[in-house]
């Protein structure tokens, strides 16, 4: 039982360590955001490794949780849900990283007048991510208040998109060639595309959390 | 001869293993809080100490095969209820061990003539409601309980994992060690007055007795049983009737122990008794129809949409089926034993209306007038009597019961070593046993006339009127002992 116990205090710090690599992941993607568009390259370039050894660590974070979880046959009933929640919050890693690759390799010309739609789609969808990372947590801490994380979740997602909108057709808005226009609304939606990601998790949270109720 | 006969007794703790580890185990390893492995591990290690150390309780009675007067019937018996809870316990269904063996014995009863008190059968009729709906009433209140608890717990999933794993772990071994110290004398109880085990000194203070010894042989093949077809029943309890979480298991198993502990516990039952507080009456409810009772009863408090009705119909007929098929296996076994294999299955019975009789039976108030058609005759059967008694219609049934058993006749020969060899002589106090003393080679024909005379000594004084609860409870203890003293110094065979 004194190994059993030992276990589960290493596995949930595991689990807390992950949780932080993906909001530590959503901050250093706005800072990164904030960083391109001041034209800071190498401390956006600095950012996108940082965000590379966060999701290659949450990854192996990802896999011993689940090893642990099988192998000592921690929570039988929850099992395949918490495995499902990690796996898709990890996900949520992946975009921003492969968000931020995309601005490295094609370096877009973003003219600086969308600058502040720019920002406020990043922190709504920032947002969403770290909400998520609360309502995660609180599955496996405190039952009674995931739901009020979940609701922030679609909250900021909806703001994410509506911003999103703005930002898509002031870009179709301007005088500029339509590859620009084309390319500009990839990163945007790219950007979108991190709240959605948190939402999905949260549509699945929402089910578990049912589950988990006695 | 000793160990074939004990073989059927074996058998019978077989399965048990393989039926009732299932009521304190099978939620747990179906939720999967608990390997198979480790579960049978801790099972057999409780109930083996459960059935050592406090196997049948100090004055508790040989368990209910006690009443069968010959081993060979002992040895049929047992066999028939084995065979009874083997196959039921093949179709996967979990039934009531001592209800069964009770049916086992009723075969005998009807076998060799003996009346069978209707009041234990409806008892047991009753018992599959009351020990049902009990123990699914505590199910839901606690379910009730411990839902808000768990909806607003502040525990971490895999904190609350382990809490509840050790709660499982906790009440299943505590289930196991009550299995353990309540069923072994139902399984090899019978044994003890005739077992050649003698006391072992284990270093220089510890001595298993030769009763621990017959136990511990009895636990071994309660063992075996779990390890090889306890996993049948376990899923029919844990998840075919009701898809248990782990947490719902544990509510489940803490009601099952809630009621055995209240409703079935003499420890508890005295121990009220002797603080002066009010008791819990002892209700003789099993162990499978409590597990499957919290289940529903959890099923329900969540709505009752996901109970599968049609296993619980199932469950209930074979709490029917089991008794009644061990009737009939035991009948048609003791008529085989007794027809073809000429094993005595029991002991000749005899029943005498001399003057002693007839003045006791005047002695208790009954109307003389009454024993017109028996007076100075003799019997062979308790049927004959009844059937004789009857015709008259002046008795009602318990009451020429009564009087068939102060006719009976019993020859008892008065011998301490005979207590002492099997190790009885430690459910005694020393004051009682300084006052058997006295009788030491003194001899019998009637269980009331041994009765008589101990009862005139405060150390067995009985109250002839018990008044409360405490005084009946008194009495009851009484009787065990004087059960044991009767069967530790029959002289039945003659051979004294």
């Amino acid at each position: 039982m004194a190994l059993l116990l030992k276990t589960t205090r290493f596995v949930e710090s595991q689990i807390d360590n992950f949780l932080d690599m993906v909001s530590d992941s959503a901050t250093t993607f706005q800072l990164a955001i904030q960083d391109y568009l001041a034209g800071r390259i190498d401390q956006f370039e600095e950012r996108l490794a940082q965000i590379r050894e966060l999701e290659h660590r949450a990854d192996d974070l990802r896999v011993s949780i689940e090893r642990f979880l099988y192998e000592r046959t921690l929570i039988p009933e929850n099992r395949g849900d918490v495995l499902a929640i990690l796996e898709n919050t990890d996900e949520v890693i992946d975009n921003i990283k492969d968000s931020l690759v995309q601005f490295s390799i094609e370096m877009p010309e973003i003219p600086p007048e969308l600058n502040d739609l720019w920002i406020q789609t990043t922190k709504a969808s920032v947002a969403a991510v770290e909400q998520l990372v609360f309502a995660v947590r609180s599955f496996f801490r405190d039952l009674a208040a995931v739901n009020n994380y979940i609701h922030k979740v679609y909250f900021f997602e909806r703001e994410a998109d509506q911003i999103g909108e703005k930002l898509r057709r002031k870009i179709f808005g301007m005088k500029i060639e339509l590859s620009r226009k084309s390319q500009l609304r990839f990163f945007a939606i790219h950007i979108e595309k991190i709240s959605d990601a948190a939402q999905d998790v949260c549509d699945r949270l929402a089910i578990y959390t049912i589950k988990r109720q006695l | 001869m000793f160990f074939f006969y004990l073989l059927s007794g074996l058998f019978l703790g077989w399965s048990l293993g393989a039926n009732d580890t299932g009521n304190i185990f099978g939620p747990a390893i179906e939720t999967r809080m608990l390997k198979f492995k480790s579960a049978a591990l801790i099972a057999s290690i409780f109930i083996t100490l459960g059935a050592v150390f406090e196997g049948s309780g100090p004055s508790g009675t040989l368990g209910k095969l006690g009443s069968v007067d010959a081993l060979g019937g002992a040895f049929t018996v047992a066999l028939a209820a084995g065979l009874a809870i083997f196959l039921i316990v093949r179709t996967r269904i979990p039934v009531s061990t001592s209800q069964t063996i009770v049916g086992s014995i009723i075969a005998w009863n009807v076998f060799s003539g003996r009346l069978t008190d209707y009041r234990s059968l409806l008892t047991i009729a009753a018992s599959w409601v009351v020990a049902f709906v009990l123990s699914g009433v505590i199910a839901a209140l606690l379910f009730y309980i411990v839902r808000p608890l768990v909806n607003r717990s502040k525990l971490h999933l895999l904190r609350q994992d382990l809490v509840v794993r050790f709660g499982l772990i906790v009440v299943g071994a505590f289930g196991a060690y009550s299995l353990g110290a309540n069923n072994i004398a139902n399984v090899v109880g019978v044994f003890v007055p005739v077992s050649p085990f003698k006391d072992i000194l284990i270093g220089s203070h510890f001595v298993l007795t030769g009763v621990q010894q017959l136990y511990l042989l009895g636990a071994l093949s309660v063992v075996v049983g779990i390890y090889t077809y306890s996993h049948k029943v376990m899923r029919t309890v844990g998840k075919d009737l009701f898809q248990l979480s782990p947490i719902t298991a544990l509510i489940a198993l803490l009601a099952e122990a809630i009621v055995l502990f209240l409703f079935a516990s003499q420890g508890l039952y005295n121990l009220l008794l002797s603080l002066g507080l009010p008791t819990i009456p002892l209700v003789p409810v099993s162990s499978t129809q409590v597990i499957v009772g919290a289940v529903v009863g959890i099923g329900l408090a969540k709505g009752g949409k996901n109970i599968r009705y049609n296993i619980l119909g199932k469950i209930s007929l074979a709490w029917v089926t089991a008794p009644v098929l061990a009737f009939l296996i035991s009948f048609a076994t003791l008529f085989v034993m007794q027809n073809v294999f000429e094993l005595k299955v029991q002991q000749e019975a005899n029943y005498i209306f001399d003057r002693n009789s007839i003045t006791k039976i005047v002695e208790d108030g009954f109307d003389s007038a009454a024993l017109s058609t028996v007076n100075g005759r003799s019997f062979k059967t308790e049927h004959d009597i009844y059937n004789e008694l009857n015709e008259e219609h002046l008795l009602t049934r318990n009451e020429i019961m009564k009087i068939i058993k102060i006719a009976e006749l019993y020859p008892l020969k008065i011998e301490l070593v005979k207590l002492n060899n099997t190790g009885m002589h430690r459910r005694f106090t020393e004051a009682q046993l300084q006052v058997l003393k006295r009788y030491e080679g003194k001899t019998y024909q009637h269980k009331w006339q041994f009765k008589r005379e101990l009862t005139k000594h405060n150390e067995f004084k009985r109250y002839a009127a018990p008044a409360n609860e405490r005084e009946k409870n008194h009495n009851r203890m009484l009787d065990g002992k004087l059960e044991v003293l009767y069967r530790s110094f029959s002289d039945l065979d003659g051979k004294n």
